[in-house]
C-alpha cells in the first residue's frame, strides 16, 4: 500500500515542519505543506492529496474560505481543521461547513497521525 | 314769638277751646246786639208812628176849626216822651200850623216832605198824613233823637260784655278740665317717651288716667303701650342674645386662642419640618442631581414625574418631552440594530406599568435625533408607607463605554490566546518529538528537561484555556444548552474520562449510584465535575479512594466528590473558588493547575443557579458539594407522569389547549378538569408545587391554574421557579385560591397574562369563563407543542 499523502496548510512555517516531521517520524506518510489558501488550494489540485490539515486562521484566505473554494474545484478531499479556536460554538460551526474532523492547537505530534487515521477511518 | 305755653299740648288746646269760645260767644253777643238795635229801632218807629198817628187823630178837628191852640195842646203830648225833640202840624197847604219843642234847637223843614219814616244826622224824623174822611188835610211831623236807643244799646254792650267775659272763664275752667282728657295721655306719652329716651329702658308703660274709653287716644296709648312691650321684649331677647353672643364669643375666643395656639404650635412643627424637608430634599436633588445613572420615575398612571439631569441628558429629552407617548414608543422603538420592537410585551412598558421589579442587562435607548445607547436598567416598584404601589422608577445606565471595554477584553482575551496558542503549538509540537527521541537519542537529563518542558507547555496551553473559557462563561457569552440531564450518565462519564489518570496516581475512583434527572447543560456539568474530580485525584496519595456520589433534594440535585487527601485548611475553604486561589503556592506547579479550575466551576454552577461549596472530609480529606436544579422532582413518582402522557396524548386534537391544573384536592381538581374538557380543552394535573414545575416543564401548558396552598412548595415558589423559564415565564397563569389574594402578592404572582379568582366567591361557570378568556390571549399551540418536546 502506498504511504498516504497528506498536506497541510498553514501560514507558520514552523507549525507545518513540526507537523510534516510529525506525520514522517509517527506514520511515514509524504506530508507537502503550503503557506496560505491560494497556494494549498493549486497544491491540492495538482497533487491530489489523500487529506488535508488545514488552519483556520490565516491572513490572505482563511481555513473557511479555502475550503469553500476546494468545494467549488470539485475536490472531495477530506479536509481536517487545525485550529486555535477551541470554542464549543466554533467547533459546531466548522463541522457544518463539511470538515471531516477538528484537531485543536497545540497538538501532541505523537498522536496527530493517530488522530487523523481515526477521523479519516483509515485503519 | 310765641309764649312758651304754647310749646306745651295744654297751651295749645286751652288757646284753641278759649278761642273758639270766644269767636262763637263774640259772633252770639254781636248777633244779639243787631237783633237788640233792629227792634229797638223797630219800636222807636213804631212808637213814633203810634204817637204820629194819636197827634193826627187829635188834630184833625183843630185844623178843621183852625184851633191853632188845640193843635198845639196836641202836640204837647209829646212831652211825655223826652227823645221828642220837636214836632208840628202842617196845614194841607203845607204851610205850618202848630210847633213844639222840647227846647232843643232843631230846625224844622218849612213844608212837609213825602209821608214816612227818614234817618238824619241821629235822627229819626217821621211826616204821616191827617185825614179827615179820607180826605187830606194836613200833614204831622215828629223828630225825636236815639239818645234812648243808645243809653239801652251801651246798657246791653256792658251786661253782654260781662256775660262774655263770664261765660270765657266758665270755657277756660271747663276747658281746663276737659283738656285733660286728651292732652292728659298725650303729655303722659311724651313724658314715657321722654324716661324711654332718658333711661333707655323700655320696661316704663304710659298709665291710662283718662276714663275707660275706646278713642284714638286710648288707641293710641295702648298702642303705645303694646309696643313698648314689643319693644322691651325684644329689648330682652336682644339683651339675652347679646349674653349668649358675648358667652359663644369667649366661648369661641378661648376656642380660637386654643386652635391658634395648636396652629403656631404646629407651624412651628411644619417650618421644622420644611426645614428638614427642604434639606431633604435638596439632598435628594442632589443626590439624583449627582447620580450619573439616569433615573426616571411615572406615577401610577404611568405618567411621567420625575427625571434626573443624568438620564434627560442620556435620554437627549426633557421630562416634559416624555409626555404624551408610551415610554416604549419613545425610546424603547427599535432594538440595537435598528429593527422595530412591538410594543406588545415590551418589558420596559410593562415594568414600569406594572411596577415589577424587572432589571434588564442588555437592550437599547433611542434619542430623539435617532441615535442609541446600549443600556441596561432596572425597574423597581415605589411604595408609599403603607406598603401601596405609588408607581415606578427606571433607573438605566448608558453602557457604551463599558460594552466597548467588554468587547476589548473579550477580542483582546480571545486574540492572546490565539496568539499564545500558535508559537505554542510549534514548541509543544518540537518538544513533543524531541522527548520522543525520534529526531535521535537525548542523554538521560536533557530528557528529563524535554519533559519538564512538554508538561509545562501543556500547563501553558490549559491555562490559556482556562482564561478563556472562564472570561467567556462569565461574561454571558456562552449559553448554556439546558436539557435533562441522567445524573448517574455525567457522573460515569466523567469516571471514564479521569480512570486513565487515576490509575496512573494508584487513586480508586468509586461512583456510588444515584437517581436524578436534572435540568441543564451536560457537557458544563460533566466539565465541572470533572475538574473536581481531577483535583481530587490529584491532591490525593496512592492506595486512597476517591468517592463520586450524588443525592436528590425536593429540587435540587446534589453532587458530592469526596477525597481522603491532605484537605483543605479551614480557613481557605471559602475562599478556595477564586481564582489563582491555591491551598499552597506550588501546588500549581506541581500539580499542573491552572489555579482557574475551581473559579470556573463556581461561575458554571452558579449560571445553572446551583451553588458550590467545599467542607472537611471525615476522617480525612475534603468534600467539594455542588447542586444543580431538577428537571424532575422527586416528589413526582413514574405513574403520574405515564398517566399525563396518556392524557395528553391519547384521542385528542393535538392543537387544542392544554391546562394544567395545580390543586392538592383530588375531587376538586377533578371538577375542574372535566369542566374544561368539557370545552375540548386538554387538561393535566398536578397535586404538589415540584410536580407543576416538573410538569409545566415537560408539556408547556398553554395556560397553568394554580392554588396557592399546597403540600411541599406553595404557589409563589412555584411561579418564581416558572418565571425562571424561557417558555413558561409568560404564559397565562389564573390564580385560584382560597384567600383574597393582596395587591402587593399579586405582582409577586404573575407570569403573563394573570387573573385572579377566590374559591369561595367565585362559581364553577365564571372559573370556565375566565379560563377561556385567559386562553383567547394564547395565539398558538403548536408552538407550544415543539417547547415540550
Amino acid at each position: 500500500m502506498p504511504p498516504k499523502q497528506i498536506l497541510v496548510i498553514d501560514d507558520e512555517n514552523d507549525i507545518q515542519e513540526v507537523a510534516r516531521l510529525s506525520l514522517q517520524l509517527t506514520e511515514n506518510w509524504i506530508v507537502m505543506s503550503a503557506n496560505g489558501g491560494a497556494a494549498g488550494t493549486l497544491l491540492a489540485l495538482s497533487e491530489a492529496p489523500d487529506a488535508i490539515l488545514l488552519d483556520v486562521m490565516m491572513p490572505d484566505m482563511d481555513g473557511p474560505n479555502t475550503l469553500r473554494v476546494l468545494q467549488q474545484q470539485g475536490i472531495t478531499i477530506p479536509v481536517i481543521f487545525l485550529t486555535a479556536k477551541v470554542q464549543p460554538a466554533d467547533r459546531q460551526k466548522f463541522m457544518q461547513l463539511g470538515v471531516r474532523g477538528i484537531i485543536s492547537k497545540p497538538f501532541d505530534p505523537l498522536t496527530l497521525g493517530q488522530q487523523i487515521r481515526e477521523m479519516l477511518a483509515w485503519e | 314769638m310765641r309764649a312758651t305755653w304754647m310749646h306745651s299740648i295744654r297751651g295749645k288746646l286751652t288757646a284753641i277751646i278759649m278761642l273758639t269760645s270766644a269767636a262763637a260767644m263774640l259772633l252770639a253777643c254781636a248777633l244779639f246786639v243787631a237783633q237788640h238795635i233792629i227792634d229797638e229801632r223797630h219800636q222807636l218807629d213804631m212808637e213814633l208812628q203810634s204817637f204820629g198817628r194819636l197827634i193826627a187823630a187829635h188834630s184833625d178837628a183843630a185844623l178843621t176849626f183852625n184851633d191853632r191852640k188845640a193843635a198845639e195842646e196836641t202836640l204837647s203830648a209829646l212831652r211825655a216822651k223826652p227823645s221828642f225833640l220837636a214836632g208840628r202840624i202842617y196845614t194841607d197847604r203845607g204851610v205850618p200850623f202848630a210847633t213844639y219843642s222840647n227846647g232843643t234847637s232843631v230846625a224844622m223843614p218849612g213844608v212837609p216832605r213825602t209821608d214816612g219814616i227818614i234817618r238824619r244826622d241821629g235822627r229819626v224824623e217821621i211826616f204821616l198824613p191827617i185825614t179827615r174822611d179820607g180826605e187830606r188835610i194836613g200833614t204831622v211831623y215828629i223828630v225825636s233823637d236815639q239818645q234812648d236807643l243808645r243809653n239801652r244799646l251801651k246798657t246791653d254792650a256792658q251786661s253782654t260784655a260781662i256775660i262774655l267775659l263770664v261765660c270765657l272763664f266758665a270755657a277756660f275752667i271747663l276747658s281746663s278740665r276737659l283738656q285733660r282728657s286728651i292732652s292728659g295721655p298725650v303729655v303722659e306719652l311724651a313724658r314715657v317717651a321722654g324716661l324711654v329716651s332718658r333711661n333707655k329702658s323700655f320696661s316704663v308703660r304710659a298709665i291710662h288716667t283718662g276714663g275707660d274709653g275706646d278713642d284714638e287716644i286710648d288707641n293710641l296709648m295702648m298702642g303705645f303701650n303694646s309696643m313698648l312691650a314689643e319693644l322691651e321684649q325684644r329689648d330682652q331677647k336682644l339683651v339675652l342674645y347679646q349674653t349668649q353672643l358675648e358667652t359663644t364669643v369667649a366661648q369661641r375666643t378661648a376656642e380660637l386662642t386654643l386652635a391658634n395656639e395648636e396652629l403656631l404650635a404646629a407651624k412651628n412643627a411644619a417650618e421644622k419640618a420644611a426645614t428638614i424637608n427642604a434639606k431633604l430634599a435638596r439632598e435628594s436633588a442632589l443626590i439624583l442631581n449627582s447620580a450619573t445613572d439616569g433615573i426616571f420615575g411615572v406615577d401610577l398612571d404611568g405618567e411621567p414625574s420625575f427625571l434626573n439631569p443624568a438620564g434627560a441628558h442620556m435620554l437627549g429629552r426633557a421630562l416634559d418631552e416624555l409626555r404624551g407617548a408610551s415610554i416604549h414608543t419613545l425610546i424603547h422603538h427599535s432594538d440595537a440594530s435598528g429593527a422595530p420592537l412591538p410594543e406588545k410585551d415590551c418589558p420596559l412598558g410593562l415594568a414600569m406599568l406594572r411596577g415589577e421589579p424587572y432589571a434588564i442587562a442588555d437592550d437599547t435607548f433611542w434619542r430623539p435625533d435617532g441615535t442609541s445607547f446600549p443600556t441596561e436598567y432596572s425597574a423597581t416598584p415605589m411604595l408609599d408607607e403603607d406598603g401601596n404601589k405609588a408607581g415606578a422608577v427606571l433607573i438605566f445606565r448608558d453602557v457604551t463605554e463599558r460594552r466597548a471595554i467588554e468587547r476589548l477584553k473579550s477580542e483582546f482575551v480571545s486574540t492572546v490566546s490565539h496568539e499564545l496558542r500558535t508559537p505554542l503549538t510549534s514548541i509543544r509540537g518540537a518538544l513533543g518529538l524531541l522527548s520522543s527521541g525520534l529526531l535521535g537519542p537525548i542523554a538521560e537529563k536533557g530528557q528529563r528537561m524535554l519533559e519538564i518542558a512538554v508538561t509545562n507547555t501543556d500547563r501553558l496551553v490549559r491555562l490559556i484555556n482556562d482564561i478563556l473559557d472562564l472570561e467567556r462563561i462569565e461574561s454571558g457569552k456562552v449559553e448554556l444548552t439546558r436539557g435533562s440531564v441522567d445524573a448517574q450518565a455525567v457522573m460515569d462519564q466523567t469516571r471514564e474520562g479521569l480512570q486513565s489518570m487515576a490509575d496512573q496516581a494508584g487513586v480508586r475512583i468509586v461512583t456510588e449510584p444515584a437517581a436524578g434527572s436534572l435540568w441543564g447543560d451536560s457537557d458544563r456539568i460533566i466539565q465541572t465535575l470533572t475538574n473536581l474530580l481531577g483535583n481530587a485525584i490529584k491532591f490525593s496519595p496512592p492506595d486512597t479512594t476517591v468517592t463520586l456520589s450524588g443525592t436528590a433534594g425536593a429540587t435540587d440535585f446534589t453532587f458530592c466528590v469526596a477525597d481522603e487527601g491532605r484537605g483543605v485548611p479551614e480557613d481557605k475553604l471559602a475562599s478556595i473558588f477564586q481564582r489563582f486561589s491555591q491551598v499552597d503556592a506550588s501546588d500549581s506547579r506541581n500539580r499542573g493547575g491552572s489555579g482557574l479550575g475551581l473559579a470556573i466551576c463556581q461561575s458554571i454552577v452558579t449560571a445553572h443557579g446551583g451553588r458550590i461549596w467545599a467542607e472537611k472530609n471525615d476522617p480525612a480529606g475534603s468534600r467539594f458539594q455542588f447542586t444543580i436544579p431538577l428537571a424532575v422532582p422527586s416528589s413526582v413518582d413514574a405513574s403520574t407522569i405515564e398517566s399525563i402522557e396518556s392524557a395528553t396524548t391519547e384521542g385528542q386534537d393535538s392543537t387544542a389547549h392544554l391546562v394544567l391544573v395545580v390543586e392538592d384536592d383530588a375531587d376538586l381538581a377533578r371538577v375542574m378538569t372535566a369542566a374544561l374538557e368539557n370545552h375540548g380543552i386538554r387538561t393535566f394535573h398536578a397535586t404538589t408545587g415540584g410536580e407543576a414545575i416538573h410538569l409545566s416543564r415537560l408539556h408547556a401548558p398553554s395556560l397553568i391554574v394554580l392554588d396557592l396552598g399546597l403540600p411541599d412548595i406553595d404557589g409563589f415558589a412555584v411561579v418564581g421557579s416558572l418565571r425562571e423559564s424561557a417558555t413558561l415565564g409568560h404564559i397565562p397563569l389564573l390564580v385560584y385560591s382560597a384567600l383574597d389574594v393582596g395587591s402587593a402578592d399579586q405582582s409577586r404572582l404573575r407570569l403573563g397574562p394573570t387573573e385572579f379568582l377566590t374559591k369561595s366567591r367565585c362559581s364553577m361557570a365564571e372559573f370556565e369563563r375566565r379560563v377561556l378568556s385567559l386562553l383567547a390571549t394564547v395565539p398558538d399551540r403548536n408552538k407550544d407543542e415543539q417547547n415540550a418536546a
